[in-house]
This record gives structure tokens, C-alpha cells and sequence, in this order.
């Protein structure tokens, strides 16, 4: 019995619901006032009656079915063939019920093909009784509901509860993300930290994970995370804002006080596309033109063995990718400089160059530094061009030719390796997380604390 | 009078006008720069690329050999991925945003929903990732790979920024409308649902498009839930491994021989042909039923 089938099952019955309630309440009507709801809230009613007690049903019964298939396998006489052994036994039933659910799957046991017609036979029977369950949770509810349709019955209030508990129940789905989030997170690094002590990761400066290692007191000193942070820090808020800063500052300067209205209006979405372009072409492109023109440069000046990947490729891309970020934050916190600081200055005789520099940027400073301070927590935050760019080799050098490593870098590569998934080695990309999640949030509340305080000032 | 005549006076004079001038031209070499850091993007791709545009690699499937390669198969998985986003991110975004901006009362947890909200968009995108690694996969064993955790992982990326675009087109609405409908004794739900929805909807689907558009370039995430897959077929539903589009430009950038580079640059043209669409969709939306109240 099909998931698909039984939810468009209920779904039809609980139309046939609505009609039948609206028919009965219709039947009522006697005349204007005569109808505490209108029909159509009485069939609405209805339906949420047939709907919600058998969905609720059929969710439960899917969640404690598979403990009853269980013991049911067991109980039947072919079980006594199994293994004695619980974790083999488990393990064939787990393989029967995967042929079971797939004819095409082949079973490498011998004991499986045994006990296959069993497990087919007993799935379809739980799922009949779940599909039974549900329909008799659907007509005992709809009956219930048909019942209430009487003329004074407020069908309307009860449908718009149910409304209201839905659209809480929809926000609710934001907290729990969070918390999803942070306890996952805290989760991992907890376990990661009862093998690999805290010091060692967070102060070390050697990084070679291997997950294929022994696990042993000594694996904390390949796992010091310094290099990465150190790493992330130079591409992301040193590099990248080399670029990102002077740039995104002066298209701001220039698109609000210079450009003429018509230039305006197509730099302004051409510099945005910017922001657009998904990571991965950036990456792609950092790595196929912007890094070999970089290590050609770099051997142009006398840097001996410049490689392809440096940190100064993905610095250098990264920074374009923010410039559009820090030039709309720019943008804001220019305009909401009041006119008239403008125009007093302007009075005064000063230039509009000097009055850009001398008052206007120095009164938006505080919404400029809360824009760059986001644009930080997006670069650090940034995977996809370190990860096609910036290179493996975690080093601790001020050098912007070196292949250099990030956190987000090193995520993915933990992740994505064979490694079992419970070695410290490939926990530690949660620890890695964490640390990045940590900062990211500290620096956009500070941001934003900044820039709210900052609009309060002028407002 | 005469002091502001001097030679000295026309001089300061010369060199703050020439002070100004400059300035002026850096800030247009700031954007002239930018956008021609754009313009050899897109000429480098299309370069590259649009000689491998041809019908065979749009409808073809992952191959290692660079000539039969196509990205159909990871245009699929696009699909499938984009629509389970959709269902539930559209969803819970819009009725958050409704509870929010109409119902919500003013307490400790409906500031904490906010709180989440402000920060989840600006969380880490590959921070979804371990998200979506750890409850979807581990604890709730969905099948890894798959379009449905892809998906789900992108919604919960997506679903703040369509709830902040939300809440602004709502806000956006006046009041003067609520208060009509409930002075000709509309409840308050009645309100939002027949007047202030509908009015707002235009407003909520350019947010929603532009979160999608985000959501369809993202790689990050979806590396960490193992969307990194070799499929030499498509996929055929949502629990079925499979790639997407900006996954398939990464496997394939890692490739040694060189006719990759060509497919590469193809898949990104035909990438960013499908973002550029929808932003100007977006765009089509905002213009034709923007209202000025």
C-alpha cells in the first residue's frame, strides 16, 4: 500500500467532506441570520475532521510499525532458521526487508531469499492495517464532523483556530532550525572533543588529518586548527577586502553622488549581477584564468616554485564577489546622511569630493564598518572558490602566493572523503563548524547592532 | 576682495578642482573595473564554451568521456531538488511571514523566531550542509545523495529570505485596506487571506525567485550531503542519487582532460542563462504589479 495512494485517498474524501458539509449546512439556511458560519466554513470544518485525525493516525502507526514488523518476523516459524547471533540476524532481516522492498535488489545471504516471501507478506499486511487504521480514523472523524453541522455552530472560529495554529506551527519551523543547527553542531564537536582535547584543535598549529589513523591520545597534534583559521582569516577578511573595501566603497560614492540618473539605472543591476553569479563559476573561473595569471605574475617578480593554487587567486575572485555586498551597504548608509550635513558643507564652498570625504563618509563610518564587518562574515563563510583556488596545503605564512587552507575548505574535504564518519578526523569538520558558525553569528550581531544604533542617530 | 585673486588663491583653487577630478574618476574606474572583471567572466564562458552547446549536450547524461558528456542528468536532479525547495520553503515562508507581520503576539518566543530568522539568513550556507549531514541523514536516515535531502537542506536556506521578502510586501500593504474589510465585518483571517494576501502576493513571489535562484547556484550544502555523484542516468525520483547543475561544473572542473574545459564552460552558460532568467522574471514581476500605495 502506497504512501502516494493513501494520501490521495484522504485527500479525496476530505473534498467529498467539504461538499457533503456544505450540502447539509446549505439545507439549513432559512433565510438571512439564519447560520451561525457560512456553508462553505461548515464543509472546511468537515474535511479538517476527515483529515487531520488520519494523517495524524497514519504518521503514528508508520513510526511504530516497523518495532511490530519486527517482532513479527521473528515470531513467524522460517525465523528459526535465522542466526542466533542478534547483530547477523539483524542484519539479514535488514537485507530481506531491502529485496523486499526492491525486486531488482540481489540478496547476497543465503538465508535472506528464505525469508523474503515472510517479510513481503507481513510489509503488506502492516501496511494494510495502517491504510485500514487511517480510513477508519477518517470516516469516525467525518462523522463526528457531520454531526457538529447545526445552525448555530460556529464552523468559522474552529476552521481559523486551526489556521492560526498552523501559521504558529509554520514559524516554529525557524527556531527549530536554529536549534537544529547548534545542537547538531555542539552534538558532533562533543564527541569530537571527548577524543581530541580542545587546546590541541584550537591552539595547534600543525594540521594533517588523517582519517584513516589510529585513534589515540597523540592524534590531537595533527588536528590544530591555527593554520585554517589563519588561513581563512587572510583570504577572507585580509585578501578579500583589499579588493572588496576601496572598490565597493567608491561605486557606492560614485553611483549615489556623481552618476547621472540613466547611468544609475543600469550599472546599478549590472553591479549586482555580481552579487549573483553562483560560487562555483567564480571557482571555476579563479581557477582556469585568475590562478595562472596570478602564479605568472608571481614568477614574473622572482618568486621561485609559485603554484596554481594561492591564496591570492581566491582572495582576488573572492573580493569581486563582495564588492556588489559592500557597495549596497555603503549605499544605504550614505543616503541616510542627512541632506542637510551635505548641504552645509557644500555652503560652506567645500568641493563635493571634499565634502564626501571630510563629512559624509566620516558620518556614515558606523554603517560602512557594520557593511564591511557582514561582508567579512560572507567571506569567511565562503567555500566554493578556496575550495577550487586556494589549495589543500594548510600553511602558516603571510605569503599570498602560498597554496593556503581554509575552515570552509577543510569542511567539505573531511566530508567528503571516505573516511568513517565517528573518527575524530572527520568530526572535526563539525568542531571546524562550529567555530565558523560562532563567528559568523558574532560578527552580524555586532553589525547589525551598529547599524541600528547608527539609524537611530539620524532618525 | 582682492585676497581671493592672488596667484596663491587661483593655484589652491586649480588643485582642489584637480583633487575633485580625480576622485570623480576613481569612483568611475571603481565600477568600470568591476564590470569588466564581469564582462571577462562571461567572455572567457562563453569562449569556451558555447561551442559545446549543442542539442546532445543538453539531453545527454554524465559520461567520462568529454564528447558524449551531457547535463541532462544533473539538469534533473536541478528539478527535483528545486522542487521539493519549493514545496516546503514556499509554504512554511509565506505562512510564517503572515503569522509574523498579522497574528503574532508580543512575546519572548515570537522574538525568538525573529532572532532565528535575521540569523539563519545570514548563516553559512555550507553550515546547512552539516545541518542536513547530521539530523537529515544520520538521525532521520533519509537516503544520502538524494534530491529530497538536497532539497530539504536548500529549503531551510531558502525559507528566511522568502519569510524577510514576505513580511516586507505585507508590510507594505496598507492598513487602510485591512481596516475596510474588517468594517464590513470580515474576521481577521478572512482579512489576510482574501485582501492583504493577494495584494502582497507579487511582492512575495519576486522575494521567493530570487531565494530560488539563490538556492539553484548553491554547491557548498549540497557537497556535504554527498550530492557529489557520478550519475550516467538520470535521476528517476527524489530518493535517487543525483547531481545538480552547479555540482556537475564542479566534478567536471576537476577533470584532467581537456575537453572538460568545454563542458564546463557550456554547463556554466547554461547556468547562468537559467539565473539570469529568473532574476529578470523576478524583476518582470516587481515592475508590472508593484503598487504604490
Amino acid at each position: 500500500m502506497n504512501s502516494t495512494i493513501v494520501l490521495l485517498v484522504l485527500l479525496a474524501l476530505a473534498a467529498a467532506a467539504w461538499f457533503a458539509a456544505r450540502a447539509k449546512a446549505r439545507g439549513m439556511f432559512t433565510g438571512r441570520g439564519s447560520l451561525a458560519a457560512l456553508p462553505s466554513y461548515h464543509g472546511w470544518h468537515m474535511a479538517l475532521w476527515v483529515l487531520i485525525p488520519a494523517l495524524v493516525g497514519w504518521t503514528l502507526w508508520n513510526a511504530i510499525s516497523p518495532g511490530f514488523l519486527y517482532s513479527a518476523i521473528l515470531a513467524d516459524p522460517s525465523a528459526s532458521l535465522l542466526p542466533a547471533m542478534d547483530m547477523e540476524r539483524d542484519a539479514v532481516i535488514a537485507e530481506a526487508m531491502a529485496v523486499a522492498a526492491n525486486d531488482g535488489f540481489g540478496a547476497f545471504r543465503p538465508e535472506t531469499s528464505a525469508i523474503v516471501p515472510v517479510v513481503q507478506s507481513l510489509t503488506a499486511k502492516f501496511a494494510w492495517i495502517g491504510a485500514a487504521l487511517s480510513a477508519i480514523l477518517a470516516f469516525a472523524g467525518g462523522a463526528y464532523g457531520y454531526t457538529r453541522i447545526t445552525a448555530s455552530f460556529p464552523a468559522r472560529t474552529r476552521v481559523e483556530r486551526g489556521v492560526l495554529a498552523l501559521l504558529m506551527a509554520a514559524s516554529f519551523v525557524a527556531i527549530l532550525t536554529t536549534v537544529g543547527i547548534v545542537g547538531s553542531l555542539i552534538f558532533e564537536t562533543g564527541v569530537f572533543f571527548s577524543q581530541v582535547s580542545p587546546i590541541d584543535f584550537l591552539f595547534g598549529t600543525n594540521w594533517a588529518p588523517d582519517p584513516f589513523a589510529a585513534v589515540t591520545p597523540e592524534l590531537g597534534e595533527k588536528l590544530g586548527a591555527v593554520p585554517l583559521f589563519w588561513g581563512t582569516l587572510f583570504i577572507g577578511a585580509i585578501l578579500a577586502m583589499i579588493i572588496a573595501i576601496p572598490f565597493g566603497l567608491m561605486s557606492a560614492i560614485y553611483l549615489t553622488q556623481y552618476a547621472s540618473a540613466g547611468f544609475r539605472r543600469w550599472a546599478k543591476p549590472a553591479l549586482e549581477i555580481l552579487a549573483g553569479v553562483p560560487t562555483v563559476v567564480y571557482g571555476y573561473f579563479a581557477a582556469l584564468t585568475v590562478a595562472p595569471m596570478v602564479r605568472d605574475f608571481a614568477t614574473s617578480i622572482g618568486i621561485e616554485n609559485a603554484t596554481t593554487e594561492s591564496a591570492l587567486a581566491a582572495g582576488l575572485v573572492m573580493g569581486v564577489m563582495i564588492i556588489p555586498f559592500v557597495s549596497s551597504m555603503a549605499d544605504d548608509s550614505i543616503a541616510a546622511v542627512p541632506q542637510s550635513m551635505r548641504d552645509g558643507s557644500l555652503a560652506m564652498g567645500a568641493t563635493k569630493s571634499e565634502t564626501i570625504k571630510r563629512v559624509m563618509i566620516p558620518a556614515a563610518l558606523p554603517g560602512i564598518v557594520a557593511g564591511i564587518m557582514l561582508a567579512v562574515s560572507r567571506a569567511i563563510g565562503e567555500t566554493m572558490i578556496v575550495y577550487m583556488a586556494a589549495g589543500a596545503a594548510a600553511n602558516l605564512s603571510a605569503n599570498p602566493f602560498a597554496s593556503m587552507t581554509t575552515v570552509t575548505y577543510q569542511i567539505a574535504r573531511l566530508l567528503t572523503g571516505d573516511g568513517d564518519f565517528d573518527h575524530p578526523a572527520t568530526l572535526s569538520a563539525f568542531a571546524l563548524g562550529l567555530v565558523l558558525f560562532v563567528v559568523t553569528l558574532a560578527l552580524n550581531i555586532v553589525a547589525l547592532r551598529v547599524v541600528k544604533r547608527y539609524r537611530e542617530a539620524y532618525e | 576682495m582682492s585676497s581671493w585673486h592672488t596667484p596663491e588663491a587661483a593655484a589652491r583653487l586649480k588643485k582642489r578642482y584637480a583633487s575633485e577630478r580625480r576622485f570623480k574618476a576613481f569612483g568611475f574606474a571603481a565600477i568600470a573595473i568591476s564590470l569588466s572583471f564581469l564582462a571577462f567572466l562571461l567572455f572567457t564562458m562563453v569562449k569556451n564554451g558555447v561551442s559545446g552547446l549543442d542539442w546532445n549536450f543538453l539531453i545527454g547524461a554524465d559520461s567520462t568521456n568529454p564528447d558524449d558528456a551531457g547535463i541532462w542528468g544533473a539538469f534533473k536532479g536541478s528539478l527535483l531538488t528545486m522542487a521539493v525547495t519549493l514545496a516546503i520553503s514556499f509554504p512554511l515562508g509565506v505562512l510564517s511571514a503572515i503569522y509574523l507581520e498579522e497574528f503574532a503576539p508580543r512575546k519572548k518566543w515570537v522574538d525568538w523566531v525573529e532572532v532565528s530568522i535575521n540569523n539563519l539568513a545570514a548563516v553559512p550556507s555550507i553550515i546547512f550542509g552539516l545541518l542536513g549531514l547530521a539530523i537529515f541523514i544520520q538521525v532521520m536516515g533519509l537516503p544520502r545523495s538524494s534530491a529530497l535531502v538536497g532539497g530539504l537542506t536548500l529549503a531551510l536556506m531558502t525559507m528566511p529570505v522568502i519569510v524577510i521578502s514576505g513580511r516586507n510586501a505585507i508590510n507594505a500593504v496598507p492598513p487602510s485596506i485591512r481596516d475596510a474589510a474588517l468594517a464590513v465585518g470580515a474576521s481577521r483571517v478572512q482579512t489576510v487571506f482574501h485582501h492583504v494576501l493577494p495584494l502582497a502576493l507579487p511582492g512575495i513571489l519576486t522575494g521567493t525567485i530570487i531565494g530560488m535562484a539563490r538556492a539553484l547556484g548553491e554547491t557548498a550544502p549540497l557537497l556535504i550531503i554527498g550530492m557529489r555523484v557520478f550519475a550516467a542516468s538520470p535521476p528517476e525520483g527524489v530518493t535517487d542519487a543525483s547531481s545538480v547543475l552547479p555540482m556537475q561544473i564542479f566534478l567536471w572542473s576537476d577533470e584532467i582532460d581537456q575537453g572538460f574545459i568545454q563542458n564546463t564552460s557550456a554547463a556554466i552558460i547554461v547556468l547562468l542563462a537559467f539565473l539570469l532568467a529568473m532574476n529578470g522574471l523576478a524583476i518582470y514581476l516587481r515592475n508590472k504589479f508593484e503598487t504604490r500605495w
